[in-house]
């Protein structure tokens, strides 16, 4: 992956920001009930992506993200139908294991470099998800965990219908999107982003590597755990096939298609790479081809992803409205 | 009273000695300079100082009994002994003043919750204005908003120190904060080291420019083959039988060091 | 366990050892060459599983005639990797090793559009035949990996010391830099490496191929293992890789023998695990300072 550039561009101000958001707030009340179902995936899915790029931003690919949205759901699930713990509690409790989860299993790797680190990821995320397989009390085995209970009613609102849950994961998404920014954008992110370009360095300036690390995973962690009881409540069911490394290569197509020099990029990633993905259902069988395809392609020809293209392009254009071309 | 006392200190590459119990006593506000020619070990005892080596054997105290050899290199720049690279290290993605305020790590510690609620907001507020101030200092306030990687040679030397100063040392360790540089820059990063030494800054010092050296330090610890071959202020130095040998086939170290 | 069962498992260890060392081996030579890693390299062994029975159980080719065009169909797919994504993208270890993980996705659907998606295939072993040994019997079909593993990896170690070829490719392994200013010519070094790497897979998935049910994900299913060896033996090191795949290959069929396979999964990897957690650099690899 190249390096984080930090080149300054406006993607354009307010405006755009606004005009998105009402859309996505009409959207519902016109869509097919289908297609509203898969727009919550999308927030779902921003949700993992950028989540995952805040560890990537320290340079740990780790290859446990999916699991870890896996722990999300299948505590949420579990608080929620074994301990009868309202599901808007269940939630952040399972992002709050994830994140755990995801500290206690970087930790024994903190000293393996490298390759060496990615692998271990992929072993020990495998350890997890086959522990679900294993043991069928109290996971449920590979059919999984079935009946969870669906969000309650609240103030007049169900929210197990389509659309209240619709605005309530758009909400969770917003709100996620907001914190990651934050730390984006604080010392922290820019440590982050330190260790990745020269750790002997940041190390030298006091920057705690091991401590940042576990740091990321465990940040991450929690916001895929979030994202897995979103999941969760509103399939009312869970297996261990949905978290396996299927969709692990998905998540990394997404972030790497779209890019992850900046927070947009996975945003970009998912609404483009995962409407693809819908789009080609018929093709079911040669899609997964496609998008490994994409994903070498992009590594090879465009290091910084599509939103790397698109600001470079925004750049340009800037640059012609400042400098009239000169006629030859 | 010394503020770093390096006793015994060795370091085995392999069965390879790189430094062979070296004993230096570093007084507080002194500006000492290491010399020695090429491998004697003068990075190697950086390194160790600094935390990125483990030593063999031996110790290093800081302010009278604070052992530090063997800590990570974090946690001894957290304590105040703070080094620059003999390679050119920086950021070089961020900006000149990002470079510092991260830098500053140390100095601006929020927790991530009041990241997330947005209370940090004033503490980096304030990080950010003490940036300025040393990217200023160093006389870099002209091109804070470059990219580090986009300076002159001289100028990311300086952004080097920058990083480190921004850690508010006591102790500084320079690893030939010269190298590669024009006779103007060179003037320019004398000055500089100056500068800091003023703030009150003990330095450390390694150099081949010898003629800089000379007119910096007050005191000068010549390393050869991992060990220490003698040490006396400069005037002494530049005479000393030994040292001139060591410097293989050269009659004077002075011309020995310019060309190199 | 009954003594018959003892020494059948031993047996059933040693073949998976050698299968396991015969994977390992290659990925392992090719990482240290390339310090870049191929997530795909199960896919290599599929696909050398998937020619035997293009050409042996389909086409009707000798069993033997249909092995060595797997070895030969994985060392082209080993060069076609290197020259088409490690080449382009040398040194960046992160995006060969994802882009090698798209790549499964891409082995996976060809074999699938060809050969057919879903229920494995079965082939029909060409030896019948039981070692018998001590009361125990042992297919004859599965040991039959053990001596082309040793002759193999042992030829490959001689190589490695003995060829000029050989000694040039140790040379890249151990320092790419002081190779390179030797006048080695680093890009024919990682080429051979991914064609040695690509042959031993395609030979193992060739020999194992009447033994495994093959399908598709074969793959996805062999590289878990393969990578808890590489990484427990130390990156780059074909002595530690050998010694992992047998300590793996004993772990492994013991624990599905007496419990299951997916107990023995999360046995390997909590030994993996351990094993990083004492020594980061696997049991025999090399300290980066």
């Amino acid at each position: 992956m190249s390096s984080h550039s930090m080149k300054k561009y406006k993607i354009g101000g307010l405006a755009p920001l606004i005009l998105v958001l009402s859309g996505l707030c009409l959207v519902p009340f016109f869509l097919r009930a289908y297609l509203v179902e898969v727009a919550m995936m999308y927030f779902i899915y921003i949700i993992l992506a950028q989540s995952y790029r805040l560890i990537v931003t320290v340079h740990d690919w780790q290859l446990y993200h999916i699991v870890l949205y896996g722990v999300g759901a299948y505590t949420s699930g579990m608080l929620a139908k074994n301990l009868g713990v309202p599901v808007f509690v269940a939630i952040p409790l399972g992002g709050a294991m994830a994140g755990l989860v995801g500290m206690a299993i970087t930790l024994p790797l903190l000293r393996t470099k490298g390759w060496g680190f990615y692998i271990a990821t992929y072993g020990l995320a495998e350890l997890i998800r086959l522990t679900w397989l294993k043991f069928r009390n109290p996971f449920g085995g590979s059919t999984g965990i079935i009946d969870i209970p669906w969000p309650p009613v609240i103030a007049g609102i169900d929210f197990s219908d389509r659309i209240p849950y619709y605005f309530f994961s758009l909400g969770v998404m917003l709100l996620v999107m907001l914190m990651l920014y934050r730390i984006e954008k604080s010392r922290i992110g820019d440590s982050f982003k330190a260790i990745s370009m020269d750790p002997e360095l940041a190390a030298s300036t006091g920057i705690n590597i091991p401590r940042h690390r576990l740091m990321a995973c465990s940040i991450g962690g929690f916001f895929a755990g979030v994202a897995g009881g979103l999941l969760v409540h509103r399939l009312g069911a869970v297996d261990p096939k949905l978290f396996n490394i299927t969709t692990t290569l998905y998540l990394l197509i997404w972030v790497v298609v779209g890019g992850t020099n900046t927070f947009w990029g996975p945003i970009i990633g998912v609404s483009v790479m995962h409407t693809l993905f819908e789009l080609s259902r018929p093709l079911i069988e040669i899609r997964p081809m496609f998008f490994g395809l994409s994903m070498v392609l992009v590594l090879i020809f465009l290091p910084g992803g599509l939103e790397g293209l698109i600001s470079k392009a925004i750049t340009r254009l800037q640059k012609r409205d400042r400098v009239a071309p000169v006629e030859t | 009273m010394p503020i770093l006392e390096v006793e015994g200190l060795s370091k085995y590459f392999g069965g390879l000695a790189a430094l062979n119990d070296v004993n230096l006593s570093i007084q507080e506000g002194e500006i000492r300079g290491i010399i020695g020619p090429n491998g004697a070990g003068k990075t190697t005892l950086f390194n160790v100082i600094s935390g990125v080596y483990r030593p063999s054997s031996g110790q290093i105290r800081y302010q009278g009994k604070t052992r530090i050899d063997g800590l990570s290199s974090s946690r001894i720049a957290g304590m105040g002994v703070v080094r620059t690279f003999q390679r050119t290290a920086l950021y070089h993605h961020f900006s000149v003043l990002k470079n510092v305020i991260v830098a500053r790590h140390l100095h601006a510690k929020e927790n991530i919750f009041r990241v997330i609620s947005g209370l940090a907001k004033k503490t980096e507020e304030k990080n950010t204005e003490k940036a300025l101030e040393i990217v200023e200092f160093m006389g870099l306030g002209h091109l804070k908003e470059e990219l580090a990687e986009n300076l002159p040679h001289g100028h990311q030397r300086a952004l080097g120190v920058a990083i480190a100063i921004a850690c508010e040392p006591k102790v500084l360790l320079l690893d030939e904060p010269l190298t590669g540089m024009t006779p103007t820059e060179k003037d320019r990063m004398i000055d500089l080291i100056r500068k800091v030494h003023q703030q009150g800054i003990t330095i450390l010092m390694v150099e081949h420019d010898m003629r800089s050296v000379m007119e910096l330090c007050g005191y000068i610890s010549v390393l050869d083959f991992g060990m220490l071959l003698v040490e006396g202020p400069p005037a002494e130095i530049q005479n000393n039988e030994m040292v001139i040998n060591a410097y293989l086939g050269t009659e004077d170290i002075l011309s020995a060091s310019t060309s190199a | 366990m009954s003594s018959q069962l003892l020494i059948q498992t031993i047996a059933n260890a040693i073949a998976a050892s050698g299968m396991l060392a015969l994977i390992a081996v290659g990925l392992t030579l090719a990482f240290g060459v390339m310090q870049m890693a191929n997530l795909a390299h199960g896919h290599f062994f599929m696909m050398g599983a998937y020619t035997v029975y293009a050409l042996y159980a389909l086409g009707g080719w000798p069993f033997w005639w249909a092995v060595a065009a797997a070895v030969a169909v994985g060392a082209v797919i080993g060069l076609i990797v290197e020259r088409g994504i490690f080449r382009p993208l040398q040194g960046d270890v992160v995006s060969g090793f994802i882009a090698t993980a798209g790549l499964m996705f891409v082995f996976e659907v060809l074999v699938g559009e060809l050969w057919g998606w879903g229920l494995s295939r079965p082939i029909p072993s060409p030896y019948m035949r039981a070692v018998r040994f001590m009361g125990a019997a042992v297919a004859f079909q599965r040991v039959l990996v053990i001596p082309f593993a040793v002759v193999s990896i042992g030829g490959l170690m001689f190589f490695m010391r003995r060829f000029r070829l050989g000694r040039a490719l140790r040379a890249v392994a151990q320092d790419p830099e002081a190779a390179a200013l030797q006048g080695i010519n680093i890009n024919r070094m990682t080429a051979l490496a991914m064609a040695i790497a690509g042959a031993y897979a395609g030979l193992a998935g060739g020999l194992m191929s009447t033994i495994y049910a093959i399908t598709p994900s074969l793959g996805g299913h062999i590289i878990l293992p393969a990578l808890i060896v590489v990484v427990v033996g130390g990156m780059g090191s074909i002595g530690g890789a050998t010694l992992a795949a047998v300590i793996f290959g004993f772990v492994m069929t013991f624990v599905t023998t007496l419990v299951d396979g997916v107990t023995a999964v999360m046995v390997s990897v909590t030994v993996m695990a351990v094993v990083l957690a004492i020594r980061p650099q696997g049991l025999m690899g090399r300290v980066i300072a």
